[in-house]
């Protein structure tokens, strides 16, 4: 039962836009081996990947931020030269960023015209500018919003609408790329940015739709490009809900196994306790514990409110309501500090900003948060300090095994070591793990994925918050997944499998009424 | 759109944190009103205006710079150094007229030449050598004080310049002279700033670079123009300094500096948006100016008028802080 799209797909149109043979390597990774991405005029086109599959690549060379290895970009019939972002500009093409980058005490006219101001011999013509701007977000995107309000005074979808009236005033735009444009919306919200969209495809502008939403694409998009690893995974006509699966399986491929250690922790006592949690609009009334000598897995898109819930139980961000207890006492919310005491370790999804003193030594790094441990009187002895590095290096097999090494000149993965290294020098019992292997090579994965087995056999709780879907399937008892802000479903080892998390986190998933 | 939700509370009582400075300062000068003989009499409001104009020309360059780079005290747009470009330029054009017998436009000009250089040091500082302004404006500052005190020998200048005297004393239709010229001043600012397309990109480098980087602009362009114009407006206020002073006095860059900063930052309360304005600060500088005055009438030490116009610019900043957090 395909859904009637709001406007007709353009059917045997001419591409307006085409990305061919596209190529582009960054050191140590090919990030796209031969993409191509064609769109026609009027066509909502999806774009959809997983994460490192190569779109927002793609979408960066499309904007003329990147110079491809190889590959042409052609659009209205015309070679545009690759790595100038005026070029494109002048082609017709516009992105409408995640990032609303708005001027908060501006108003919506002043946001609307900014760079195209309308003058005369008095200066600006404030008025003409308003009554322009409404009548443009009328007429373009259906949209009622005053010109003279505040943009720091607009909900979010009414920023949203501005943001892409901004982007299309010079009535120039032929080709508009939206980029997760829901992340922070509601449904209703939702609805009406859909409506806005369907309203500039009536208008014969093509547009490039990308988001990891699959409801979304399939709802909205006429056809729909899957790149996997570089490389262009297939491309669906005719998109409607019923090929949620398909897509999904073009995005997923499979090859989990090797990677992950055997699993024989056992649960013991619940130790880490979530209740009630709530900070608007990140997350609400978020329940759920963690059992000492358990793994359990956080899943959620960019935007789901994980990253947030996470810091919270962290403490670098307090929640609005709600409890968190660990080893059955209350934590003050919003202090790392009072975490570190009841026993926590957090190794941040920024290790290199947020984890590490990129600038101090590997042994420095390691007993950061647990210098009492070797310091007599306030002073730190060098001796135990060093004694105690070299160990965990030598335990972590962190390399180069030298403790005087300044961090940064580490890998990532060993960077990561060191991070671990110095929850287990303070002796915490409760892990909190944001992006544990971002950015880290195959290899250095599956040793950290070891150390992460060896947490939970030891007695530890380890909570474990990923984007990867095939990590947590691999190393997690149980995966409690977010969804605009709810945990909509738990599985369970057994019944988690690759498809079943994507479409789940991916809003995708009819049957998640009852999983939850 | 009655289904799209917009923020609340927050906004609310961060409009209300950020007029708590303005309240304090219309509650002092209630009680000068009350408690000062002839307070709000027209010869001590002209005074008070009077008075004002260095300031509020200074007040008006600082707040190019402060809208061209953000109103983050730390990390966005300020310039430290404006008042003391003013005593700069005000130190050669004393020393010029009294003691090189240079005519009056030459050693204006030579003033103002070196403000204009002053300003430009600042745009290579902040936009070439990529330093935060609040550090580069106030090694700047250091360094234009040093070099006025090395061209006056760090003594007062007395000064009978006719122009320097009808800036005082002159006046059309009644009005003080200098008054009408500081407000031509403050009107032309208005105008660039709040009324053409230059200001308009101007405060939205300001207000989020990223979104001016987007919109094409060339921010880095607005910010050096922006401390440019701050040091022309340094060379502008050098006059008006000369004026109130009779000639050119050493030490007054301290107080200048403090009152400049106070009259701008201040001066955000006044704008509905609760932005630092060109008028904001004009206006912030008739605040501070009879502030002064009235504590000078009700006869308090002026040891604690330093005191509480120090307290003042830690209510200022505290309100604008709160502001920016509940914007983001």
């Amino acid at each position: 039962m395909t859904e009637a799209k709001a406007i007709e797909p353009p059917g045997d149109a001419p591409d307006i836009l085409s990305l061919d043979g596209i190529a582009k390597a960054f050191p140590g990774v090919q990030a796209l081996d031969g993409a191509t991405l064609r769109v026609k005029a009027g066509e909502i086109h999806g774009l959809i990947g997983e994460n490192g599959a190569g779109k927002s690549t793609l979408i960066k060379i499309l904007a003329g931020l990147y110079t491809p290895d190889a590959g042409s970009l052609t659009i209205g019939g015309g070679r545009v030269a690759a790595g100038s972002p005026d070029a494109v500009h002048a082609a017709g093409v516009r992105f409408i960023h995640q990032e609303l980058n708005l001027v908060p005490h501006f108003t919506v006219a002043e946001t609307i015209f900014l760079g195209q101001e309308l003058a005369g011999p008095l200066g600006l013509r404030t008025g003409a500018m308003r009554r322009a701007a409404e009548r443009f977000l009328k007429d373009t995107l259906d949209a009622d919003i005053a010109g003279h309000r505040l943009v720091s005074d607009l909900g979010i979808a009414e920023r949203k609408l501005v943001q892409i009236a901004r982007a299309l005033i010079d009535g120039k735009a032929r080709v508009v790329v939206f980029d997760e444009p829901t992340a922070p919306l509601t449904h209703a919200e939702i609805d009406h940015l859909f409506k806005a969209i369907e309203a500039l495809g009536r208008r014969g502008i093509a547009m490039i739709y990308v988001s990891h939403y699959l409801a979304e694409i399939t709802r909205i998009c006429h056809r729909v490009t899957v790149l996997r690893n570089g490389r262009n995974a297939g491309l669906l006509e005719r998109v409607g809900p019923e090929d949620t699966g398909r897509l999904i399986s073009l995005m997923v491929g499979r090859d989990i196994g090797h990677l992950y250690p055997r699993h024989d922790h056992t649960a013991g006592a619940p130790w880490l306790r979530v209740e009630k949690l709530s900070l608007a609009p990140h997350y609400l009334d978020v329940d759920f514990e963690v059992r000492r000598g358990e793994i359990v897995g956080l899943a959620g898109l960019v935007g789901s409110g994980r990253e947030e819930l996470v810091d919270s139980i962290a403490g670098l961000l307090a929640p609005a309501r709600g409890r968190i207890g660990i080893g059955g006492k209350q934590l003050r919310p919003g202090s790392t500090a009072a975490a570190a005491r009841r026993g926590l370790a957090l190794v941040p999804r920024d290790r290199r900003n947020d984890g590490l003193v990129l600038a101090q030594s590997v042994a420095d790094n390691i007993n950061l948060a647990s210098l009492d441990a070797v310091s007599t009187a306030g002073f730190v002895r060098r001796d135990a300090a060093a004694r105690r590095a070299g160990e965990s290096i030598e335990a972590l097999d962190i390399r180069p095994r030298a403790a005087a090494t300044a961090a940064r000149l580490l890998s990532g993965g060993n960077q990561q070591k060191v991070v671990l290294a110095r929850g287990l020098a303070t002796g915490a019992d409760l892990f909190v793990l944001d992006e544990p292997t971002i950015g880290v090579d195959i290899g250095a994965k599956a040793e950290i994925y070891a150390l992460i087995e060896r947490l939970a056999r030891d007695g530890a709780a380890v909570l474990i918050s990923s984007s990867d879907p095939t990590e947590l399937i691999g190393l997690a008892d149980r995966i409690l997944v977010l969804l605009r802000g709810r945990i909509v479903v738990e599985l369970t080892r057994d019944a988690a499998d690759l498809d079943r998390l994507v479409a789940l986190t991916t809003g995708g998933d009819a049957t998640e009424g009852q999983a939850a | 759109m009655s289904a799209l939700a917009t923020p609340g509370g927050r906004a609310l009582s961060a409009a209300v944190v950020s007029a708590v400075p303005l309240l304090v300062f219309l509650a002092l000068l209630a009680y000068f009103g009350a408690r000062a003989p002839g307070f709000l009499d027209p010869a001590t409001l002209i005074l008070i205006l009077k008075q004002a104009i260095p300031t509020a020309v200074l007040g008006v360059g600082l707040s190019f710079v402060v809208i061209g780079g953000g109103d983050d005290v730390v990390a966005g747009g300020i310039d430290l150094s404006v008042p003391s470009i003013a005593v700069l330029s005000a130190a050669i054009i004393a020393d010029q007229l009294a003691f090189h017998g240079t005519g009056t436009l030459a050693a204006v000009l030579l003033g103002f030449m070196a403000a204009v250089a002053a300003g430009l040091c600042n745009a290579v500082l902040v936009t070439r050598i990529g330093m935060t302004p609040l550090l580069a404006t106030l090694a700047s500052s250091t360094a234009f004080i040093g070099f006025s005190k090395l061209v006056t020998a760090n003594r007062r200048i007395d000064l009978s310049d006719p122009l320097i005297v009808t800036l005082r004393d002159g006046t059309v239709a009644g009005l003080p002279l200098g008054l009408l010229a500081a407000t031509a001043l403050i009107v032309i600012a208005i105008a660039a700033v709040h009324r053409s397309r230059w200001g308009l990109r101007l405060q939205a480098v300001g207000g989020n670079r990223d979104a001016a980087v987007i919109a094409g602009l060339d921010a880095r362009r607005f910010v050096a123009q922006s401390f440019l114009i701050a040091g022309v407006f340094g060379g502008l206020a050098s006059l008006f300094v000369l004026a109130r002073g009779s000639g050119s006095t050493p030490g007054v860059a301290e107080t200048l500096l403090m009152e400049t900063v106070l009259a701008t930052f201040l001066g955000a309360a006044f704008s509905p948006r609760r932005v630092v304005t060109v008028w904001g600060a004009a206006l912030g500088a008739i605040l501070v100016s009879a502030l002064s005055i009235g504590f000078g009438s009700v006869g308090v030490d002026v040891f604690w008028t330093g005191c509480v116009k120090g307290g003042l610019i830690l209510v200022v900043v505290a309100a604008a802080a709160v502001a920016r957090r509940s914007r983001t």
